[in-house]
């Protein structure tokens, strides 16, 4: 391809093109002056460069004037000459040596200091997207985000968890008896069923909000926009598509929307590739299930297992990936791209809100909707004996259909160390959301317990109970800030005593693993991080690479998800950890 | 000058970031930013910063039922990548 070059004149009013160019604006300039209609409207030199640029409009009236016959010709003509002279259209050329003009214009009559001085934003881009830095940078910022929502809202996770199997409760069950259906099954599947499922994740509104809080001030303050940057850039380097970080830092919050995002790749194997990665991000609906198990079995390390199992997940992707990519999906697309970084600026209140707020109502809906359906049917299953001499709403857990049909799935998950029918209980109903997992468990548990005798309360007292709870919570919660950073400003505390759903849970692992519960939760967690995220996600990947991959997509992580928990539990024992 | 952007799209090894390129060419970033747009109108760039759809979550999902589109889908920076053969326009 020919190169063109073009003169800065005097006055920018007649900027003149290489002289190829020019020879052939010239060239049409006479046509179009020796057609008088044309000639009137228009100065010949500016029709001639608009009529090379392609102007359909002008071309169209141009083409109307039977005078103008020539002009077409010449067109034609100059058009052909000028493509075959430089290899690119015209108005290519044109637009390419008007840039230039400018350009040098604008060297000549700008002065710039010396030293350019940086702006802000790219002082701290030398540090935060350094190649170096970066990464630990990265981390440090997700540590940051499990601690604040492992240990700094545990208060208020304590303080819903108390107001919900409380008052709450008790006015239900109070309301139940105005009705005069106090000790019938409406009253159990209102208490052992909806409150106990949809309240069992409703518990954990304040680690969501908290990771949302998280999410948004990244998000607005231009941080996410550089984790993308930085993470596509270590992608690339591992051959895989730069743009797949993309949709996974989607995934974070939601995996349906983030295997819709894979629409920004161009190469159909790349997208099916990040499609298949994508549910390993960990979403914010499995957060909830790792902090109450984390709380039961690590309750020192919560945080450092929270963040564990995320970059887990992120390992796991980007090691998937690369292997994935380089034997079935391999595909030597090379489509490079630039990425705006937008400047950091100090988010705004309403911003954050919004967006938590958004995503936590969402998150409130789910539990409302889907959850409580699942919460009923599965309480129904709980209520329905398969064994013994129960009757319906009457029976032994351990003899009802969900036991039943549970129990016989148990055995897969026995070399894992929980082979019990309540773990596999849940993760059965987790394919429906994640959050139905805790919603089982806390069915499960709730159903088993006795009924506890509690102390009667007045209604203003116990609104006033939990008023001054909330206090309490929110004192616990500001104690416990400066813990995010090591700092403990504050005498330590005995630590509560642990709730029967937790004590329940301990036991039970403890049984189904010969007596390393710790190690059976962690591979149980695994477990959970790396299996098919929900039904929705799975129609996701249906609607996106059709039914062939969804069902790749559904195998293909259970198998590894198996795999890894066997790994964890089996590998921990050899090393006699647990 | 025009010339000069694509070659930095066809060489470049790895993601660029905008600011970094227009130091690169020595031209002012709304300088490079028109040029882009320019080969984003003639076919030979794609912005993808559009946002994605959930279109088929049904009512029972979380994010397909919310009236200004999925809460999850966070604003993600823009990107621009180099149209490939198969995607360009015939008429080209």
């Amino acid at each position: 391809m020919s190169t063109t070059h073009m003169s800065v004149p005097t006055s920018p009013s007649s900027i003149r093109y290489d002289h190829a160019l020019e020879a052939e604006i010239t060239r049409l300039s006479s046509a179009i002056a020796q057609v008088p209609e044309l000639r009137s409207m228009y100065r010949p030199r500016w029709l001639a460069i608009q009529l090379l640029e392609g102007d359909e409009q002008l071309l169209a009236e141009v083409q109307s004037l039977p005078a103008a016959e020539a002009v077409l010709r010449t067109l034609e003509a100059s058009s052909a000459h000028l493509r075959e002279l430089f290899g690119e259209d015209v108005d290519v050329l044109l637009t390419d040596q008007r840039y230039s003009f400018v350009n040098s214009l604008a060297r000549d009559v700008l002065t710039h200091p010396a030293e350019r001085r940086r702006t802000l934003s790219e002082k701290i881009d030398r540090v935060v997207t350094n190649r170096v830095l970066s990464i630990p940078i990265f981390l440090a910022l997700m540590w940051i985000v499990f601690k604040v929502t492992t240990d700094v809202v545990s208060p208020f996770v304590d303080w819903i968890d108390g107001v919900i199997t409380g008052p709450f409760t008790n006015w239900v069950v109070a309301l139940v008896g105005v009705v005069g259906l106090s000790g019938t099954w409406f009253e159990s599947l209102l208490v052992d069923g909806v409150i106990a499922g949809v309240g069992g994740v409703l518990v954990f509104v304040p680690v969501l909000m908290s990771l949302y809080l998280a999410l948004a001030i990244l998000e607005d303050s231009g941080y996410m926009a550089r984790a993308a940057f930085v993470m596509d850039r270590l992608m690339h380097t591992l051959g895989l598509h730069g743009k797949s970080f993309l949709p996974m830092i989607v995934g974070f919050g939601c995996t349906v929307p983030a295997i819709y995002a894979t629409r920004t790749l161009d190469n159909e194997k790349d997208r099916i590739l990040t499609g298949l990665l994508v549910p390993f991000m960990s979403c914010s609906a499995r957060l909830p299930v790792y902090i109450l198990l984390a709380a039961i079995f690590f309750p020192e390390h919560a945080g450092l297992v929270i963040f564990g199992l995320y970059l887990l997940g992120i390992v796991t992707a980007v090691l998937l990936g690369f292997v994935l990519k380089h034997t079935l999906f391999k595909s030597q697309t090379h489509v490079p791209f630039i990425m705006e970084l937008p400047p950091y600026r100090v988010p705004t209140l309403k911003a954050i809100w919004k967006q938590m707020w958004e995503r936590t109502a969402s998150f409130v809906q789910k539990a409302w909707t889907v959850i409580m359906v699942a919460s009923v049917v599965l309480w129904f299953l709980m209520a329905i004996p398969l064994r013994g001499s129960g009757t319906f709403a009457n029976t032994e857990l351990d003899n009802s259909a969900f036991a039943t049909v549970s129990r016989s799935i148990a055995p897969v998950f026995a070399p894992l160390g929980f082979g019990n029918w309540e773990a596999t209980g849940s993760l059965v109903t987790g394919f429906v959301a994640k959050e139905v997992i805790i919603s089982t468990t806390a069915q499960i548990y709730a159903m088993d317990a006795a009924a506890v005798e509690t102390e009667a309360a007045t209604f203003a007292g116990e609104l006033a109970a939990i008023a001054t709870s909330f206090v309490d919570a929110t004192v616990e919660t500001l104690k416990a800030i400066p813990l995010i950073i090591g700092i403990n400003l504050f005498p330590e505390e005995a630590e509560a005593e642990p709730s029967s759903l937790m004590i329940a849970m301990r036991d039970n692992f403890a049984a189904s693993s010969g007596g390393h519960g710790a190690l059976a939760a962690l591979a149980f967690m695994v477990f959970v991080l790396l299996y098919t995220p929900c039904m929705v996600a799975t129609a996701a990947a249906r609607h996106e690479f059709g039914n062939k991959w969804m069902w790749v997509s559904i195998v293909g992580q259970l198998v590894l998800a198996w795999v890894a928990a066997l790994v964890v539990f089996q590998g921990g024992l050899l090393l006699g950890l647990g | 000058m025009l010339q000069q952007v694509l070659r930095e799209f066809e060489h470049a090894r790895e993601p660029l970031n905008l600011r970094d390129l227009a130091h690169k060419l020595g031209v002012e970033r709304s300088a490079l930013e028109g040029m882009i747009d320019y080969w984003i109108r003639k076919g030979r760039l794609k912005d993808d910063s559009a946002q994605t759809v959930c279109s088929s979550c049904g009512s029972g999902s979380a994010c397909g039922s919310e009236p200004q589109g999925c809460p999850f889908v966070g604003k993600m920076p823009r990107t621009i990548s180099l149209v490939t053969p198969d995607e360009a326009p015939v008429s080209r």
